[in-house]
């Protein structure tokens, strides 16, 4: 994302918070798409904190040592990096150096601070008190509402998400076994600039989902898989059946799927959906992985804030980007599709085809 | 020892201090710098946050989230109780209920998950202590079958190593080399790899990959370090892209003099600490004593989880008294201001008699004709 797209992110932030008068946002390996949204820094081995202030230039502590900070140089538009050493005193300096003579009370903001672990969570936040509050759920509805950019990147995932299904299908219909098939997906999404790929396949005809821990080494009629790819800091999933065998299970989710696409709109209560295709699959039973949610949103982090479940208070907004999911279960185990749609105020846009 | 053995010690020890259950909590995320105490007491690799429960007379009970993953995990752990939950916390609220307060437990695991989840579990159970020393004395040694997995994982690495020694050149970007070689190793049965791998002139440190292209000169670093059901090993390897002229070719050589130092005095009864003070003894005499310590470096090794990263460090603070069956990493891994960075290390399992590296072949600096 170009260096104006962060700093209008952040120009919200202070827009929404006035009297703050800054955010301290902290991020590690396996939290940090608030620390992405806002720096774009993705920490891969130690915690990184960024200190925004108001007026100024921000700052990206990073752990790991002096060494580094080259190699965090070139993912951040942040220029001014520094190891992440005496947090908590480096912290409370910069809390009083932020804090302008006029407004002695304003106090900076906390993003991504419940995700640290307890000791550093002790160290850096607990000191400054309870008036300096935690306002990472208010930054989620501001990343629920994708940019162009955004989808742009999301796009680019679902082009390598619709590379590895095509790959997986492929594989499949030459007679590959489990391992091959899942494994020739994740080379596909590789070759296409996938950062990180996950996938989950099923044994029993859907009925249940494994991760490729030991080599399949047969293969099986209709296989379910499911696939996750982060490209561009962005994750987009989807859920594919690959069979030749007619199937009614699979033929109902994909009609019910279709139908879910066109009745999202904006200000639809996500609750609605989700009732509709529990109603829309019936008289099957929800496959247990979709039981309890449909969906989520999608972006920087894996299964985004915006949940699709029959008690959500949410409701659909342009610039939601979703993946929307319709799972049933029968006697002999069950189907799974899903799909990855952007919410528009005019026609919804379909980044990732339905089921193949 | 196996899993059983292990569930028989961490029992003894809860007898001794009368405990009624320890509980392992972990978030799901397998990272390599952190312990996983439900696998210690389980074996099994969770999607998401999971916890378990062990009783004092070795009942098990194992829950996992998603709630959808519990007949895999039954499968995965055919002794335990499996609850799946959407909840980690509300599910080991529901379980522990109704002993809390009567029971005297321990939880492990409380430090490395969030302080969200640490402080619902802090607030659910007031008081209870920490059972990390429980759980993670009792994999100071590794079982059979982790020590086989290292094996198998190690034979991961070393093929991942001469693949990449097939497709690295200048113009490839770090990215697309890491990217091949995690596929690579998956194809070749690793559940997981936590790839470091980097390139420069000069490297300061071995980094996680970006998109720079490597150029001919560059030094690159690899420390490849895959999982085979859930036990990491991991090789570390320097290969540069042309000639390797005789700075370098003298630097590398008195890193593996450095490794070979280290490998010899790692002998049953020996402090850990001794392994360290060994291989940086090596530098020291050649000069290099500044470049012992950090920024430049923070320690010559490490255990290999993803369960237990038990016997530490091989740091000089780490007075752990070396044993057979321990499992652990060492690797030089030396900045030397003529060359920079340069790796190599051997997983190393220690025997009755000393320490043997589970590589065919020992780390060798690379030269790759450009």
């Amino acid at each position: 994302m170009p260096k104006a797209e962060f700093l209008s992110r952040i120009e919200e932030l202070w827009i929404e918070f006035p009297s703050a008068s800054g955010a301290i946002v902290y991020g590690d390996s396996r939290h940090h798409a608030e620390l992405a949204y806002l720096t774009n820094f993705t920490p891969k081995l130690e915690p990184a904190l960024a200190l925004i202030s108001r007026f100024g230039p921000p700052q990206l502590l990073v752990g790991g040592g002096a060494n580094m900070l080259a190699a965090a140089k070139p993912l951040t538009w942040v220029e001014k990096l520094a190891p992440l050493r005496n947090s908590g005193s480096v912290v409370a300096q910069w809390v009083s150096e932020v804090t302008p003579s006029s407004s002695p009370k304003a106090r900076p903001v906390l993003i991504g601070s419940k995700s640290a672990p307890w000791a550093l969570h002790q160290q850096i936040f607990a000191p400054l008190g309870p008036e300096v509050v935690d306002v990472t759920l208010a930054l989620h509805r501001r990343m629920r509402r994708k940019s162009p950019g955004e989808i742009r990147a999301l796009s680019d995932g679902c082009t390598s998400l619709n590379a590895a299904v095509v790959a997986l299908v492929d594989a499949h219909g030459s007679g590959a076994d489990v391992s091959t098939v899942v494994l020739a997906a994740e080379h596909a999404a590789r070759r296409c600039g996938a950062q990180d790929i996950r996938s989950l396949f099923s044994l029993d005809g859907g009925r249940t989902l494994h991760p490729l821990t030991a080599t399949v080494d047969y293969p099986v009629e209709a296989l379910q898989v499911y696939l996750a790819v982060r490209q561009l800091g962005y994750w987009v999933e989807g859920f594919v059946v690959s069979t030749n065998a007619a199937s009614p299970t699979l033929t109902r989710t994909q009609d019910v799927l279709r139908s879910a696409i066109t009745s999202v709109r904006p200000g639809r209560r996500c609750a609605d959906l989700a009732r509709m295709i529990a109603d829309g699959i019936m008289p099957l039973a929800a496959h247990p992985v979709t039981a309890k949610e449909c969906g989520s949103s999608l972006g920087l982090m894996f299964g985004g804030p915006l949940r699709l479940s029959a008690d959500s208070d949410d409701t659909f907004a342009a610039g939601d980007v979703l993946s929307i999911r319709v799972g049933a279960a029968n006697e002999r185990g069950g189907a799974i599709v899903s799909t990855v749609v952007a919410v528009q105020d005019v026609a919804n846009s379909v980044l990732w085809p339905a089921s193949r | 020892m196996n899993v059983d053995d292990r569930r028989i010690a961490i029992c003894q020890r809860m007898a001794a201090e009368r405990l009624d259950c320890v509980v392992g909590i972990h978030d799901g995320t397998h990272f390599i710098e952190t312990h996983n105490p439900v696998m210690v007491l389980s074996s099994f690799k969770s999607l998401g946050p999971a916890a378990a429960v062990l009783d004092r007379v070795g009942a098990l009970t194992l829950i996992v989230t998603p709630a959808w993953d519990a007949e895999r995990a039954r499968g995965g752990c055919p002794t335990a109780r499996v609850v799946g939950a959407d909840d980690i916390v509300e599910a080991l609220g529901r379980e522990l209920g109704s002993i809390a307060g009567r029971a005297k437990m321990a939880i492990s695991g409380l430090a490395a998950v969030s302080w969200a989840v640490a402080s619902r579990i802090a607030s659910a159970f007031p008081g209870v202590p920490s059972a990390d020393a429980i759980l993670f004395d009792a994999t100071m040694t590794k079982t059979g079958d982790e020590i086989a997995y290292a094996r198998r994982a190690t034979r991961i690495a070393e093929h991942a190593y001469q693949r990449m020694l097939e497709i690295v050149r200048p113009g490839l970007s770090e990215d697309e080399l890491a990217a091949e070689l995690c596929w690579y190793t998956r194809t070749l049965g690793a559940e997981d790899n936590f790839l470091l791998l980097c390139s420069g002139p000069h490297n300061r440190a071995v980094q996680p990959s970006n998109g720079r292209r490597m150029q001919a000169g560059d030094i690159v670093l690899a420390e490849i370090t895959p999982s085979f059901r859930g036990q990491l090993a991991q090789i570390c390897r320097t290969v540069v892209l042309g000639h390797a002229g005789d700075a370098l070719r003298r630097n590398y050589d008195l890193v593996i003099e450095a490794m070979n130092a280290g490998i010899q005095a790692a002998v049953p009864g020996t402090p850990m600490s001794t392994v360290c003070r060994t291989i940086n003894s090596v530098f020291e005499a050649r000069g290099y004593g500044k470049y012992c310590h950090p920024p430049h470096i923070r320690r010559r090794g490490h255990g290999l989880g993803f369960a237990s990263n038990q016997p530490g460090d091989v740091s000089l603070d780490n007075n752990t008294i070396l044993a057979p069956n321990m499992l652990f990493m060492i690797h030089p891994n030396q900045y030397l201001p003529e060359t920079g960075y340069l790796l190599c290390g051997e997983p190393i399992v220690i025997t009755e008699s000393g320490a043997d590296a589970l590589t065919a072949k020992q780390a060798a600096l690379a030269q790759i004709a450009v």
